[in-house]
């Protein structure tokens, strides 16, 4: 059940992309209702698959008797599966009406199938190699929405991109290869799957490795040192693909760490060492540093990009604490943050769209013109920033209470400062565009009708806008949800 | 029985490709279809003596008591002889193609049949002396080949080629006639024929070195390596099959059957040698990979491409270990697929379209799907994305080289990553160029561009399957590597 279930799931959007690539000729209105339905389908799957029993798994193909090609599905697939088919579906809804705004839909409704076929095998792979070869095609496939409006910027962005990523991916198969040599099998076990016997007096070349793979696959999360590439992508790409870059496609590189931390390594090999120290200090580093940068840009999408470096960080540092809470508060943060980036990522977009505004400068009044809008930039603004009830406070709670109770000598009280430095900022950063929007100062004359687009706009928002804030005020069964997760692992 | 299959795969093509030579054929098509023909029937013959599994030792010509040409089939031979089989007769295909309105036909077809034959030679060599003269060979009937457009250029690439092989030749003759002397001149084995050291371990290391250096001129290791980029103005066809596979990969082979068969891996390994011959190629890798991507002529891309990868091979095999010996079998037949398929797509875009640089491919993906959708597998393969073959081999090198666990085996690897994502940029920047243009494009430069005929799209469909499948089901290629290497 699970095979015939997973198959389609890879088979709908790889068949619908071609589809899309093929109908360059066809009406607008066909090339929408392909990829709504498409999407849409995805969803239902998803669905369906939330009633087969845990731990289902099936084998593909195996290359050699270690290199197979293998799926299994966990509670963290179904974790970032609900990001992949939601986020991508609402975003698909917000694209059919963006899409008029710049041309080639055809191709670009392909390659946002393409992206979700390579995330669903990510998201369902049972061993490294597997997540390997289907995060190498997320990359791959992703390239050409960064490419999309083919400009100067844009070409430069996506070629480093490749670079960065696929040099992320190297120190990755770096780091798998060395593991398959340590471990009876390439296949994630809970714990982690090192044979510790062999590993004893190769201990620091399996912790230099392991850190090395988690910087490679951090390239995908934005984590420092491989974070430059993001900053430059993810505004260049049409606004639909911002949102899902930035909302669900880092989560790919989330997970490539939380699948080699918690299922290779195990988290009591890492645990009390130097790499803890370094990955942690890393993160924070990244968390700074990104609302920093964010803080200093005018150019609203590449403001809402650095945000993405900082909090995408936040889960890393989650992780990397290695407790209970802390690994909660990660899982809980790659929920909140998709929907809330995604949600204003689409804003950005339909700002943009309807009024050709993109820094925050100009933004003066449009919450006069776009309420709608605004309100929602706003609601998720406020999530992102941690103000209880919306959603992103309970994930910062847990974050901070994570890090207290590690017993890390200095990050212990070093991260929740750090992450109560980095609120103060995200709301100096968001909180101006919904000032100006809302209070133009009494010299402003309001122009323009007031409008929200059509409800493909509007209604993706109201949806993220929501989930953002409800997910807080009825947070108990995600939280939950999470909190049993978490202890799987640890 | 496999006297007789031997013979037909070595003379069948030498004897008709000499007849080509001598007999002037009036018509074009006659010519082309007695070429496939022959071609199509020696690889037939190579595929019987595969399937066979035919292991027999035929002694041609006795010379003396220890110079002998002899044939005999082993596991590594087997694998080499079987990637000659399979892409010869492919390869004749796209030349029928690529050829259509050359002049001096004959020539072209005629050496085109006799290299097969010697490279056969090769790959059935029973010992060293035997492949040493079917090498040497090999350099004199590819030397028409590479002249053949009857350039300026040409002429000049000719004389180079042919100074780089022979000089590399005689470093080789050095090191046979080390061999020869201290009566290591036998059957090749697993293990090798010499016993002790001669004169002394440093004595032996500079003989192998000389021998690897001169075997290795056709494997373009650094600082040989300079001929094979100025060979590139040969028609495609040579590129693609001669210097992307059978001259190269006859290079590695021989290199292969130096450490593995003749010095031994146990008098070898651990010696300054070999930690000179895999510095050596870890740098080259490096080395190509960078000169790739600064390219800017498409098929010099793919050419200083092939000078990093042949050194994955001879990394490989310089691990001196069993599962190094694998490994480099393994990078042979997938570099030989992937490349192959990468010529051949610069090859249609340079015969049909007359486009060499890099920045007139700009948009040409939408005129020539088939042929592009076949260069990304190529890209992908090379690359070593999963599961494409290329993936695959190079696993097996890394994890070769981990398994050796010296210093000099973690920086080769270092090398052999950098060198991964160096050839992740050469040949994506051709992929992304090809398919997405810049804003600026307006469709003009590519508005006469068509299509290859199906003489240059069978083949290249075929290849790029194929580096799909021997990647998706690899098991039986990896154990008979695995067979060939005493695993």
């Amino acid at each position: 059940m699970y095979a015939v279930l997973m198959i389609l799931m890879l088979l709908i959007p790889a068949g619908a992309g071609i589809a899309e690539a093929c109908m360059k000729r066809a009406s607008k209105t066909a090339q929408d209702a392909l990829l709504v339905s498409a999407l849409a389908a995805e969803t239902l799957l998803y669905a369906l698959l939330l009633f087969l029993p845990v731990n289902s798994s099936f084998l593909l193909f195996s290359m050699t008797d270690v290199l197979t090609i293998k799926f299994r599905m966990d509670g963290f697939s179904i974790l970032f599966l609900a990001l992949v088919t939601v986020g991508f579906l609402l975003s698909g809804i917000f694209a059919t009406a963006y899409m008029d705004h710049s041309g080639n839909r055809s191709s670009f409704y392909a390659f946002l199938l393409f992206s979700q076929f390579a995330l669903v095998g990510m998201d369902n792979a049972a061993n490294l190699i597997t997540m390997y070869m289907f995060f190498e095609m997320a990359t791959l496939l992703s390239i050409p929405l960064v490419l999309h409006d083919r400009t100067p910027e844009a070409i430069g962005a996506s070629m480093k991109y490749l670079f960065y990523s696929i040099a992320g991916a190297l120190l990755g198969l770096l780091f798998i290869f060395v593991a398959s040599r340590y471990s009876d099998t390439l296949d994630f076990t809970r714990g982690g799957s090192l044979n510790l016997s062999a590993v004893s007096g190769h201990e620091t070349l399996l912790l230099v490795v392991s850190l090395l793979g988690i910087v490679g696959f951090g390239a995908k999360a934005g984590m420092y040192p491989l974070h430059g590439w993001l900053p430059d992508a993810h505004p260049v790409a049409p606004a639909p693909a911002s949102a899902v870059l930035s909302g669900v496609i880092t989560k790919a590189g989330v997970l490539a760490i939380l699948r080699l931390i918690y299922f290779v390594v195990g988290p009591d090999f890492l645990r009390g060492t130097w790499v803890q120290t370094v990955l942690l200090s890393l993160a924070l580093l990244t968390v700074f540093m990104g609302s920093m940068m964010a803080y200093r840009q005018d150019v609203l999408k590449k403001r809402l990009a650095y945000s993405s470096v900082s909090q995408i960080s936040y889960v890393l540092t989650g992780l990397f604490l290695l407790t209970d809470q802390g690994v909660q508060g990660g899982l809980l943060q790659i929920l909140f943050h998709a929907c809330v980036k995604i949600c204003l990522f689409l804003c950005a977009g339909s700002i943009i769209f309807h009024s050709g505004k993109t820094r925050v400068s100009e933004l003066l009044g449009i919450g006069k013109t776009m309420p709608v809008t605004l309100w929602s930039f706003t609601i998720a603004s406020l999530s992102l920033i941690g103000i209880p009830p919306a959603a992103g406070f309970i994930s910062k709670w847990y974050l901070a209470e994570g890090a207290l109770e590690s017993g890390l000598p200095v990050m212990n009280w070093l991260v929740p400062v750090i992450l109560l430095i980095s609120a103060l900022l995200t709301a100096a950063y968001l909180l101006p565009v919904t000032i100006r929007g809302f209070f133009p100062g009494k010299d402003y004359a309001v122009s323009g009708e007031r409008s929200d687009g059509i409800p493909e706009f509007w209604l993706p928002l109201v949806i993220l806008a929501a989930m953002s804030l409800l997910l807080g005020i009825f947070g108990g069964t995600v939280t939950e949800w999470a909190a049993s997760l978490a202890s799987l692992v640890l | 029985m496999a006297r007789l299959l031997y013979l037909i795969c070595i003379f069948l093509p030498l004897l008709s490709g000499t007849a080509i030579l001598i007999f002037r054929f009036r018509s074009a098509r006659a010519l082309k279809i007695l070429t496939v023909a022959c071609i199509c029937a020696a690889s037939a013959a190579a595929f019987a003596v595969l399937s066979a599994d035919i292991r027999e030792t035929v002694v041609f010509l006795p010379f003396s008591r220890t110079l002998s040409i002899v044939f005999r089939l082993d596991g590594a031979g087997r694998f080499f002889l079987g990637i000659v089989a399979a892409l010869w007769p492919m390869t004749a295909l796209y030349a029928c193609s690529y050829m259509d309105g050359s002049s001096h036909l004959p020539l072209f077809f005629g050496f085109f049949c006799i290299s097969y034959g010697i490279t056969a030679g090769i790959a059935l060599a029973g010992n060293l002396f035997t492949m040493y003269v079917f090498y040497e060979l090999l350099t004199l009937s590819t030397v028409p080949l590479v002249i053949h457009p009857l350039t300026r250029d040409a002429i000049r690439a000719a004389k180079i080629y042919f100074v780089y092989c022979m000089g590399g030749a005689a470093l080789g003759f050095a090191s046979m006639l080390f061999l020869l002397s201290n009566g290591a001149g036998g059957m090749f084995v697993p293990g090798g024929t010499l016993s002790s050291h001669p004169y002394g371990t440093d004595i032996t290391c500079l003989f192998y070195l000389l021998g690897f250096l001169g075997f290795g001129v056709k494997a373009a290791i650094f600082p040989l390596y300079a001929w094979l980029p100025e060979v590139s103005v040969a028609p495609t066809p040579v590129t693609a099959l001669l210097h992307a596979v059978a001259v190269v990969k006859a290079g590695a082979f021989a290199v292969m059957r130096l450490t593995y068969n003749s010095y031994g891996t146990a008098l070898l390994s651990g010696t300054w040698a070999q930690y000179t011959v895999m510095m050596l190629s870890a740098f080259t890798i490096f080395f190509g990979a960078s000169r790739a991507v600064k390219a800017i002529h498409f098929k010099r891309r793919l050419v200083y491409s092939t000078v990093a990868n042949l050194s994955y091979i001879l990394f490989a095999f310089s691990l001196m270990t069993p599962a190094g010996q694998q490994a480099g079998l393994l990078h042979m037949a997938a570099h030989a697929c992937t490349k192959i398929l990468a010529f051949f797509c610069a090859g249609a875009v340079l015969h049909f379209n007359g486009l060499t640089m890099i920045g007139e491919l700009e948009g040409i993906g939408k005129k020539m799907p088939v042929t592009f959708a076949c260069f990304t597998c190529a890209a992908l393969s090379l690359t070593g994305i999963p599961p494409f073959t290329g993936f695959v081999s190079k696993w097996h090198i890394l994890t070769a080289a981990a398994g050796l666990g010296s210093v000099y085996a973690y920086i080769g690897t270092a090398f052999l990553l950098a060198g991964a994502l160096l050839s992740a940029v050469y040949m994506f920047t051709v992929v992304l160029h090809a398919w997405f243009p810049g804003s600026g494009f307006s469709g003009l430069s590519v508005e006469h561009v068509r299509e290859a005929d199906w003489r240059m799209l069978l083949p290249m469909i075929l290849l790029a399957a194929g580096t799909l499948l021997c990647g998706v089901f690899s098991g039986p290629i990896v154990s008979a590597a695995a067979a060939a290497a005493g695993m």
